[in-house]
């Protein structure tokens, strides 16, 4: 009788413990409708599979110069990046990327009011200065130290080898159906893209 | 389900062991490793942006590129956390390994690896890790094997203090401060049954380069001999020893001076630096690239 009365009083105690947990395990944050969006079967891919192999970017990269050093950093599908580097810390990165993955990023340079070797440039967010090459190709300077200024990433935009970039294609089929089809933004291929490839045995480009 | 990359680095442990672990090893790399949490607190150290618009964009763009499987990420995440649960079922094995040496129930070397042995094996598995996750999350940079070097050898911040954890806790402390040569001759000398019996290697060995065992047992060989002067470096120049290295753990894991096989026990099953410091590079590789391509 006693154990009876004792687990009466538990119950009521037991559903508000669950209840408080199921409510903290389901906790909602703000990228879970991107999660749900870029996720299962259905989701398209972040990264279009005609993007250029980032391996084809290396060849405009700057070199090292005077105190700078110029250190691979990352190569795949449709970008590659570098680290500038200043008596061994980073105080920039250099990077190069295929916008057919990602159209809302070549967009934002149709109202550009400034060009960088001939190129339309923006200055995006506080510490990011970019141009686009054949209305396509995004070249970057990132700076990662508050002693690398504006100015010096618009002087290292232009030790990249741009003409040689312009050389790429620029109009192909693909990327005017991508820039068609494709929402203005994160999400960009058209959804009838074909199934995600899953890497082979590594080590490989995987750019 | 998928997995949630901005929910693993929310909910990186920000106190424990394994922070005290790798906290211990700031000696040998001072200042390399801020234990960043929160993944758009990391997204503002990394990039140094502070509008909130442009972090929400760099972390849409991060999950996007983490949940295309194409991309490797996941592969990736899959393999730092792989590795370091299958340890900690070696330091379990370990465990009943010291107790059979030690008690009359000796029957109980037959059914787990000798300690050595299956330590080299973690070593050498977890290095081969780091190689494999090093190419699924960057590629492989550059234009030439030299590019490919300088890039591995350009290590820094949670990748360096990785590094330092495995020479440390997976090599000086249970093989001793001539690791590297023990465990490459240890190594040299295993056939394929080694390996299959051993739980690190079970737990990541579809992700090792080599046709089977024996080619596996090989693709292993050859990463740990052509990291070993790298290590042995590391070593020298950071002035790592067994003894410091414990002097420095025993802060928080009493009487384990005396105990080191006991020590690397522990460290196998309470530790779980891989995943740890692992999570960390990858989101930093992610939004490293999210915040360029944008």
């Amino acid at each position: 009788m006693q154990l009876a009365r004792s687990l009466k009083r538990l119950v009521p105690l037991v559903l508000i413990l669950v209840i408080t947990l199921t409510a903290c395990s389901s906790a909602s944050s703000k990228y879970d409708q991107v999660q749900d969006d870029t996720t299962g079967s259905t989701a398209p891919a972040a990264v279009d599979k005609t993007a250029k192999k980032g391996g084809t970017f290396n060849q405009f990269f700057p070199e090292a110069a005077g105190d700078y050093a110029v250190v691979p950093s990352q190569e795949k599908q449709g970008f590659a990046e570098y680290k500038l580097k200043r008596d061994g810390e980073t105080v920039a990165m250099l990077s190069i990327n295929d916008t057919i993955s990602l159209p809302a990023a070549a967009a934002k340079y149709e109202n550009a009011t400034t060009m960088v070797a001939g190129f339309p440039s923006v200055v995006q967010g506080s510490t990011a200065t970019g141009l686009l090459v054949n209305d396509r190709y995004q070249v970057k300077v990132l700076s990662r130290d508050a002693s690398f200024t504006e100015a010096d990433r618009a002087a290292w935009l232009e030790k990249f080898d741009l003409q040689g970039l312009a050389q790429l294609e620029a109009d192909t089929k693909a990327f005017r159906k991508a820039q068609k089809t494709a929402a203005p933004a994160i999400r960009i291929t058209p959804p009838n893209s074909e199934p995600e490839t899953v890497p082979t045995l590594v080590p490989q480009p995987a750019g | 389900m998928s997995k949630k990359i901005y929910e693993k680095v929310d909910k990186l442990p920000k106190g424990g062991l394994t922070v005290m672990a790798l906290n211990s090893l700031d000696k040998f790399v001072p200042g390399q490793w801020e234990n960043l949490v929160g993944f758009d607190h990391t997204i503002k150290q990394v990039t140094g942006e502070t509008d909130e618009a442009m972090v929400q964009a760099i972390a849409e763009r991060a999950i996007a590129l983490f949940n295309d499987k194409s991309q490797g990420y996941q592969r990736a995440l899959w393999m730092y956390e792989s590795v370091d649960s299958a340890s900690g079922l070696l330091g379990a094995a370990a465990m009943a390994n010291r107790i059979g040496q030690d008690t009359f129930l000796g029957f109980l070397k037959n059914i787990s690896p000798k300690p050595e042995k299956a330590q080299t094996v973690d070593l050498v598995v977890k290095l081969v890790t780091e190689v494999v996750a090093f190419c699924h999350i960057n590629g492989i940079p550059g234009d030439s094997l030299g590019d490919f070097l300088s890039a591995l050898g350009d290590y820094g911040g949670e990748s360096l203090m990785r590094m330092a954890a495995l020479v440390s806790f997976d090599g000086v402390i249970p093989l001793g401060a001539d690791f590297s040569g023990k465990a490459l001759n240890l190594i040299k000398g295993m056939g394929p049954s080694d390996l299959d019996n051993n739980p690190t290697f079970k737990g990541v060995k579809e992700e090792i380069p080599g046709g089977n065992a024996k080619g596996k047992l090989s693709f292993m060989t050859e990463s740990f001999e052509s990291t070993k002067g790298w290590m042995d470096k590391f070593v020298s120049d950071k002035g790592i020893t067994q003894s410091n290295v414990v002097d420095n753990l025993s802060g928080f894991v009493e009487g384990s001076k005396s105990k080191l096989d006991y020590l690397g026990a522990f460290l196998d099953v309470s530790v779980k630096y891989y995943e740890h410091t692992g999570v960390q590079t990858l989101a930093r590789r992610l939004i490293e690239r999210s915040v360029a391509e944008l």
